[in-house]
């Protein structure tokens, strides 16, 4: 018994009483939005390095890892390889919403879980998804509703053409018009298009207040050249009296992005500098969700739940570097932090941050454009 | 008009009716994701239903006797529930006019479009029987349109001033033709029992 327990409590004994959990991690490594990917892996990686290096650890994840390389064809067929040749039932991955709906059906036959680092447009609440990174009411919302009263509200939007691009602007589109605001014009361009002059031209022409940048990788970078081109021929297009805003650039881009993002503004549940994730150094939004879901995942498998189990999280609270969340129990969206930040100096500067956790609302449902804008919506009565 | 696009659903209240399966607790649960109540109930349409802003019904056991209502007059958004497709259960879910339907069983998808494309149709089929009324109600009156002209064509000397005289009578008092037509008529039926009364005095 007394040598039993000597064993037990050993290093070799320890190793045996850990147990490996195989996890996927989806993410592409090329492609147009690799940076944000890299990011996203990168943060992943650290934390799952940080969960086998805790000396009472009782599990040990084992990465598995797949890149579809920015092809989002190759995300379905890689996510049911994970699910169906290795013994990962959970996946951290996806960037865009277009690659995260086609690994949803893998995901449903499997009965895998995909652990969502990004942020979307809502309007989804999976039952195969955890979502950790901000839908609209925790970006584009509070985004707006900083932008409105401080730039005014006739506004231009872009994006890329697919679903993140599409609905954002749709409900900014909504969100503008209860502010009593205009829309100057919605353009779109394919993903990796960096054609960008037609647009910056009529953006030119319009002289809108604050353009809603939804564009994603190359053609972000690209415009936001073109557009700190712009603002040193007319100063109307400074980012004092018309700045680029947007609910996906964080400080994974910066380095594309250089001094054409200077007093551009992003929102996000977490920038770099924020205290929960300064000794993990963390450095962008993407980086800290990726981190908290691995870390949130290796407590529910760690805790009294079998592994492989039913993610039960009722009531549950999270020490994440994104502050002490809680998982939704009914959409599996993340309760988050609001934070809006400008770009000074190559790195984000916070300017506005909400005082709590702001509950995640993927539908909309509670939207009230009275508490949203302090203005009621303009509604026809005839 | 303009319509408000982000679609508010939070705060509506579902009723399922359903027996208890796996089925209603997947829908409750996405309901609920989505901001609306839900509460089942089987097999009667219970009297809080009334007010409910969507029924979701069971194609698959359903029958007529269940809903306080003839077939395809629900007063609010329906769908249907299908699990069979066999061709009577489908008939009898499209005698109800289900405004939607959703396949069993249900996962995540499929509740959020159901419930708006129900909304949609609900209000449309709405919007499209009032008009048919409307048609309907102006079309019975044709003969008291041809009879106002006639009386006004006695005044202005031709159908053509009569049926012009209808028309201005119509357009300055804010009136259908029909509205202003039966008002002719009422005001020259009076008119020939004054003079009725004249003569016989």
């Amino acid at each position: 018994m007394v040598l039993l327990r000597a064993f037990l409590f050993s290093d070799v004994g320890r190793l045996l009483m850990v147990k490996r959990i195989e996890v996927g991690l989806l993410f592409s490594r090329s492609g147009t939005y690799a940076l944000i990917s890299e990011s996203c892996r990168a943060g992943a990686l650290k934390a799952i390095e940080r969960v086998n290096a805790r000396p009472d650890a009782r599990i040990e994840i084992v990465p598995v890892e797949r890149d579809p390389g920015g092809n989002v064809d190759r995300y379905a067929p890689l996510a049911e390889d994970i699910l169906r040749d290795t013994g990962a039932r959970h996946i951290i991955g996806c960037i865009t919403s277009w690659s995260r709906k086609e690994v949803i059906p893998a995901l449903e036959k499997h009965g895998g879980m995909l652990w969502y680092p990004a942020p979307y447009e809502g309007f989804e609440a999976s039952e195969n998804v955890v979502y950790m990174h901000a839908c609209p009411n925790q970006h584009i919302l509070p985004l707006l509703a900083y932008v409105v009263p401080r730039f005014g509200s006739r506004a231009f939007l872009v994006g890329s053409n697919y679903i993140w691009g599409w609905e954002t602007n749709r409900i900014a589109r909504d969100l503008i018009g209860d502010a009593g605001g205009t829309v100057l014009g919605e353009r779109y361009l394919a993903m990796g298009d960096e054609d960008v002059g037609r647009i910056v031209e009529d953006i030119r022409i319009q002289r809108p207040n604050f353009i809603l940048n939804n564009f994603v990788g190359a053609t972000s970078y690209a415009f936001l050249r073109a557009y700190a081109e712009l603002g040193r021929q007319d100063p109307w297009f400074q980012p004092g009296t018309c700045p680029l805003i947007s609910c996906n650039i964080s400080e994974a881009e910066l380095p594309a992005i250089g001094g054409n993002g200077e007093g551009h503004l992003s929102v996000g549940p977490y920038f770099d500098g924020v205290p929960g994730g300064k000794d993990e150094g963390l450095d962008s939004s993407f980086m800290a969700s990726a981190y908290s879901a691995v870390s949130i995942l290796a407590e529910m498998l760690d805790g009294e739940t079998p592994a492989g189990g039913a993610m039960d999280f009722a009531g549950r609270r999270f020490r994440t570097p994104l502050g002490q969340i809680a998982i939704d129990p009914a959409t599996r969206h993340a309760h988050l932090p609001v934070r809006i930040a400008r770009i000074h100096d190559g790195r984000f500067d916070v300017v506005e941050e909400s005082a709590a956790c702001l509950a995640p609302d993927p539908y909309l449902s509670r939207y009230d454009p009275m508490t949203a804008f302090g203005r009621p919506g303009l509604r026809v009565v005839s | 008009m303009t319509a408000r696009r982000i679609p508010i659903l939070g705060g509506a209240h579902a009723v399922i009716l359903h027996r208890p399966h796996d089925v209603v607790e997947a829908l409750a649960r996405q309901l609920t994701a989505i901001g609306l109540t839900a509460e089942q109930a089987w097999p009667e349409v219970p009297a809080s239903a009334v007010r409910a802003d969507f029924l979701f019904f069971d194609a698959d056991m359903g029958f007529d006797d269940q809903f306080p209502w003839k077939p395809g007059a629900a007063p609010m958004p329906t769908i249907a529930l299908i699990g069979s497709e066999a061709p009577g259960r489908i008939e009898w879910a499209l005698s109800h006019s289900a405004n939607a339907q959703l396949l069993k069983p249900v996962g995540s998808a499929g509740v959020y479009s159901s419930l708006l494309i129900a909304r949609q149709t609900f209000e449309q089929n709405k919007a499209l029987e009032a008009k048919v009324a409307s048609l309907r109600e102006r079309i019975s009156q044709r003969e008291t349109i041809v009879r106002a002209v006639a009386a006004l064509a006695q005044a202005g000397g031709s159908q053509e001033a009569g049926f012009a005289r209808l028309r201005s009578l119509a357009m300055d008092s804010r009136l259908t033709m029909e509205e202003a037509a039966q008002r002719v008529l009422a005001y020259r039926e009076t008119d020939m029992e004054r003079a009725d009364r004249q003569v016989t005095k």
